[in-house]
C-alpha cells in the first residue's frame, strides 16, 4: 500500500487530459439507463423469439415456408425486404435473418441514435452537460463515455439476439454469431453518423431527426438496390444498411463485409469528435435561424391557430400513408403472382373470388385503422394543449369554447377525409404502377373514403371522452386495437355478427370487393356527429385543467 | 353595485376533490385602480384568476365582471380585458412574434406601434422559437401581447415571476403608463415591493378567503407601528400602557410595536422621559403579510422543532 493520498488521476489517455472521467461517466450513464438498455436487448431478443416460434405455426413445413416466402422474393418483396438471399431454397433461419433482419437492423440503429441524442445534445440542451463538465471531467469524456454506453448496448442487444436465435430457434450457432455481429457493427455506424448531427444543431430534436433521415435514405437507398436484382446490385453498397444484409447468414456467410461498417462507424466518430472540440458547449455548428417577427395572415382567428398547430403532423402522417399506400399498392403484382401458393389462413383474410379487389378492399380498411390512430393523436394532442397551459390563454381571449375545440375538430375531421382520399389515390397509383393499369385509382379513393366515417366515429368517442371525462382518452385506443383484431382475424376465429358490430370499421361495404352502400356511411357519420355534439357540450360545461 | 366596479366576488367556494381552493372569497375592484392580490403561493390567486377568466366553475357564491357573468358572458367579456398567466406556456414551433400577435389578433383591436415599441422597451427577440426562450422570456411574450391590446382590465397573475430587475423597473413603469390611461389593474404577487409602489389598494388573500383590504394606508392603520426609541428615564412605565407589545431593551434602546390608535398615547408617554432619539416606521407588506400567516408559521417552526 502507498501512503500517498488517493488522488483521483487521470484515467483518460495521452490527449492532454480532455478523456478524463470517461469511465465514472460510463458508469453514470450505464445507472441512467439500466431500465432502457435491458428494455432493447429483451425486445430485439424476444421479437426473433417470436418469429422463430410464430414461423411454423403459419408454414408448418419449410416446403410450406416456400409458399409464404414468394411474396418476399420478386422486387417489391425485396424492397421491403433486403437483397432476398437464400429464398430460393428458403429454411426457416434464412427467412428469419434475410426476411426480417432489415427490421431488426434499423431498430439497433434506432436505439444507437436515440442513446447518442440522448446522451450529448439533451444533455447540453438541459444544461445538465454543464454541471458535469465543471467537475474534473475532460472534454471529450461524454462523447466517448457515450459511444463505449452504446457499444455495450449494442453488444447486449446482439447477444440476446443470439441466444434467441440458437437457444429458442435452433439455429446454426455460425450464421447466428454473423448476424448478431451485423447488428452491432450497423448500430456503431449510425453512432458514429449521429455523433456528427448532434454538433450540427442546437435542438435534439432536429440532431435526432437529421440521423433519422440519414436512415431513412440508407434504406430507400438500398431498396433500390435490392430491387433490381437478387443480392442487390451496385447502389446498394451505398447503403450503411446494406452492409450487414450482404453478409447472407446461413447463406453465404460472409464476414468481410462487416469491415465496411465499423470503418465507417471509426471515420464518423472522429469526425464526430473533431467537431465537437471546435464549437462551445451548448452551440451548434450550424446557426440558429431565426423565425417569422411577426406572424403571417392567417395565424390570428382560431382556425388559423388550429391549422398551424396541427399542420406538421398532418402533412407528416399524409405522406407517411401515402407511401405505405403506393408499396402496398404495388403489392399487387406479387400477389397475383404467388396466388396459387397462398396458404388458406390469407384466403379467408381476403376472400377467394376475387384475390386482388378483396385485398385492395382490405388494405383501404387496415390503412382506416392508421388514421383512427392518427385522429386519437390528435385529440390527445389537443388534451395536451389544455392540461400543459397553452389552450387557457387562448380562452381567456375572445374565443369561445365551441369555437376552439370546433375549429381544432374541424382541421382534424378535415384532415381524416384528405388523408382517406391521399392514401386510396395513393395505393391505386401503386397498382397502377406494376400493373400499368390506373383503372384503380378513382375506384380505391372512394373504397378508402368509405371507411372514414368509420375514423369519424373513433374521433367521435375520443371528442366525447374530452368533455366528459378527459382522462380516459387512451381508451379509444381499445376501439382501434379491437377494430384491428376483428378485422384481421374476425373471419379466421369465427367471432359472432355482435361482437363484430361493435367495431365501427365493420360496417361500411368493402369497395372495391362489394359495391359502394350509403347507409352505413350515413348512420356512422350521425353516429359521429352525435359524439362530437356531446362531447362538445361537455366541455363548455367543465373546468379547463391544468397540471 | 355601482357602475364603477369592475371585479366583484362575494362567498366565492371551489373545490378540486378534497382542496379547498376558495373558501367564500370576497373581493371588489373599481374602475381605475391598480388592485394588488397578495398572498403565498397556494392561497388561491390563480383559482381566483381562472373564475373570474370563465375558465373554471365555481361552486358556490357569486363573481362578476363588469357586471357580467364571467361563466356564461366569457366571450363578450374577454374583449375587453387581456390576461398574464403565472406560468407562461408557449407552442415549441411558433416564434414569440407569432404568439403576440396571435393573442393580440384574437382579442381584436391591437397597435402594431406599440407592440414593437413594448418588444423594444422589454428587450424582447420575438424571432425566436417559443421552445427556445427562459421562463423571463415567456413572461415577456404574455406581457407584450396583453400591454399591446386596448383594453378596459388587464388580470396579471404573478406577472414579473421570472423577470430580472431591471425588466421589473420597465414593467412597474409601463402599468404607471396604463393606469394613467384609465385601465384598470388585477395584480397578483406574492413580491411585496411590487405590490406595495404600484398598487393603490390591496387585497389579502390566504387559504381561499380575502383577510384584509383596503388602501396601504389603511391597512397601516389597522396595524402596529414600530418604535425604537432612546430615552434618559427607565421605559418601564410603557409596559402598563394598553396597546403597546413587545418591548424590550437593546443596548440602551427600546424597541417596541403600538397598535395603530394607540400611537398618540405612546408618544405622550414617552415624552416625559426625556427621548434623545426616536424612529418610528410603519409596518412593511412583510410585516403586514406575518401577521396573517403569523400563525401558520408559528405551526411550521414547532414542527420543525419536534422534529
Amino acid at each position: 500500500m502507498t501512503a500517498t493520498p488517493a488522488l483521483a488521476t487521470p484515467t483518460g489517455t495521452d490527449r492532454g487530459g480532455t478523456f478524463t472521467g470517461t469511465w465514472t461517466l460510463v458508469r453514470f450513464l450505464l445507472r441512467r439507463d439500466r431500465a432502457r438498455l435491458p428494455a432493447w436487448a429483451i425486445g430485439l431478443g424476444l421479437f426473433i423469439v417470436y418469429l422463430a416460434a410464430a414461423l411454423p405455426q403459419v408454414a408448418e413445413t419449410e416446403e410450406e415456408l416456400r409458399g409464404t416466402t414468394e411474396l418476399f422474393h420478386d422486387p417489391v418483396g425485396r424492397m421491403l425486404t433486403g437483397p432476398g438471399y437464400g429464398f430460393d431454397a428458403p429454411t426457416f433461419e434464412r427467412f428469419v435473418a434475410n426476411g426480417y433482419g432489415l427490421y431488426l437492423l434499423i431498430l439497433a440503429a434506432l436505439m444507437s441514435i436515440l442513446l447518442v441524442v440522448r446522451h450529448t445534445r439533451v444533455e447540453e440542451q438541459t444544461g445538465r452537460a454543464e454541471l458535469v463538465l465543471a467537475n474534473v471531467v475532460g472534454r471529450h469524456a461524454g462523447l466517448a463515455a457515450t459511444l463505449i454506453v452504446v457499444a455495450i448496448s449494442n453488444l447486449a442487444v446482439a447477444l440476446a439476439v443470439f441466444v434467441s436465435m440458437v437457444g429458442v430457434g435452433g439455429f446454426g450457432a455460425g450464421g447466428s454469431a454473423l448476424f448478431a455481429a451485423g447488428l452491432i457493427v450497423t448500430g456503431l455506424a449510425f453512432a458514429g453518423l449521429t455523433t456528427i448531427t448532434v454538433q450540427l444543431s442546437e435542438y435534439s430534436r432536429a440532431a435526432a431527426g437529421m440521423a433519422g433521415a440519414m436512415l431513412g435514405a440508407a434504406f430507400v437507398i438500398r431498396a433500390g438496390g435490392d430491387m433490381a436484382e437478387v443480392g442487390g446490385n451496385a447502389l446498394s453498397w451505398f447503403s450503411p444498411l446494406a452492409w450487414a444484409q450482404q453478409t447472407a447468414p446461413f447463406v453465404l456467410d460472409r464476414w468481410w463485409p462487416l469491415i465496411l461498417p465499423l470503418v465507417f462507424a471509426v471515420l464518423t466518430a472522429a469526425v464526430g469528435v473533431r467537431l465537437a472540440s471546435r464549437r462551445d458547449l451548448s452551440a451548434s455548428l450550424v446557426a440558429v435561424r431565426p423565425g417569422r417577427p411577426a406572424a403571417s395572415a392567417s395565424l390570428g382567428t382560431p382556425l388559423g391557430l388550429a391549422w398551424r398547430l396541427q399542420r406538421a403532423s398532418v402533412i407528416g402522417w399524409s405522406s407517411s400513408l401515402a407511401v405505405a399506400g403506393v408499396v402496398f399498392g404495388a403489392y399487387a403484382d406479387p400477389l397475383l403472382g404467388a396466388m396459387d401458393d397462398l396458404p388458406e389462413v390469407f384466403l379467408e383474410l381476403f376472400g377467394a373470388e376475387d384475390l386482388l379487389t378483396g385485398y385492395l378492399a382490405y388494405m383501404a380498411v387496415y390503412m382506416a385503422y392508421f388514421v383512427g390512430a392518427y385522429a386519437i393523436l390528435a385529440v390527445q394532442g389537443l388534451r395536451a394543449e389544455e392540461i400543459r397551459g397553452r389552450a387557457g390563454p387562448v380562452l381567456a381571449t375572445p374565443v369561445s369554447r365551441w369555437a376552439w375545440l370546433g375549429a381544432n375538430l374541424a382541421v382534424t375531421a378535415g384532415a381524416v377525409l384528405a388523408m382517406s382520399v391521399v392514401v386510396g389515390i395513393a395505393t391505386g397509383i401503386g397498382v397502377a404502377i406494376v400493373t400499368g393499369d390506373g383503372a384503380h385509382i378513382g375506384e380505391l379513393a372512394v373504397a378508402h373514403l368509405t371507411h372514414a366515417p368509420a375514423v369519424l366515429v373513433v374521433l367521435g368517442v375520443a371528442v366525447l371522452l374530452f368533455g366528459l371525462l378527459p382522462r380516459a382518452i387512451p381508451v379509444t385506443w381499445a376501439l382501434v386495437g379491437y377494430g384491428l383484431f376483428a378485422g384481421t382475424f374476425g373471419a379466421m376465429l369465427d367471432l359472432p355478427a355482435a361482437a363484430l358490430g361493435v367495431s365501427p370499421f365493420e360496417h361500411a361495404a368493402g369497395v372495391p370487393l362489394e359495391p359502394f352502400e350509403v347507409a352505413p356511411v350515413v348512420v356512422l357519420t350521425a353516429i359521429a356527429a352525435t359524439t362530437v355534439t356531446v362531447g362538445l357540450l361537455a366541455f363548455r360545461r367543465r373546468d379547463v385543467e391544468v397540471t | 353595485m355601482d357602475g364603477s366596479t369592475v371585479i366583484s366576488t362575494s362567498g366565492l367556494t371551489k373545490r378540486f376533490g378534497q382542496v379547498v381552493a376558495l373558501d367564500g372569497l370576497d373581493l371588489e375592484v373599481v374602475r381605475g385602480e391598480v388592485h394588488g392580490f397578495l398572498g403565498p403561493n397556494g392561497a388561491g390567486k390563480t383559482t381566483t384568476i381562472r373564475i373570474l377568466l370563465g375558465l373554471l366553475r365555481a361552486d358556490a357564491g357569486r363573481a362578476s365582471l363588469f357586471g357580467g357573468d364571467p361563466w356564461a358572458d366569457a366571450v363578450d367579456l374577454h374583449r375587453r380585458l387581456a390576461y398574464v398567466p403565472g406560468d407562461v406556456e408557449l407552442w415549441p414551433n411558433l416564434t414569440g412574434g407569432e404568439a403576440i400577435d396571435l393573442f393580440a389578433r384574437l382579442r381584436g383591436r391591437f397597435d402594431r406601434a406599440r407592440r414593437d415599441q413594448l418588444c423594444e422597451r422589454f428587450d424582447l427577440d420575438p424571432t425566436r422559437r417559443g421552445r427556445t426562450y427562459s421562463k423571463g422570456n415567456r413572461q415577456k411574450v404574455a406581457l407584450v401581447a396583453a400591454l399591446a391590446s386596448d383594453v378596459e382590465l388587464l388580470l396579471l397573475d404573478e406577472p414579473t415571476a421570472g423577470l430580472d430587475p431591471l425588466m421589473e423597473a420597465v414593467f412597474q413603469q409601463t402599468i404607471r403608463e396604463v393606469r394613467e390611461t384609465g385601465t384598470t389593474v388585477l395584480l397578483s404577487s406574492h413580491i411585496l415591493a411590487q405590490v406595495e409602489v404600484l398598487a393603490d389598494r390591496v387585497s389579502i388573500i390566504r387559504q381561499g378567503r380575502v383577510v384584509e383590504s383596503g388602501t396601504l394606508a389603511e391597512l397601516r392603520h389597522l396595524h402596529r407601528v414600530s418604535v425604537t426609541v432612546e430615552t434618559s428615564e427607565s421605559p418601564d412605565p410603557l409596559r402598563q400602557l394598553p396597546g403597546v407589545h413587545g418591548l424590550e431593551r437593546l443596548d440602551g434602546q427600546v424597541r417596541f410595536e403600538v397598535d395603530g390608535d394607540r400611537v398618540d398615547a405612546a408618544v405622550r408617554a414617552l415624552a416625559p422621559l426625556g427621548v434623545r432619539s426616536l424612529v418610528v416606521h410603519p409596518p412593511t407588506l412583510e410585516q403586514l403579510l406575518l401577521r396573517h400567516y403569523g400563525d401558520e408559521l408559528a405551526t411550521r417552526t414547532r414542527t420543525s422543532s419536534e422534529a
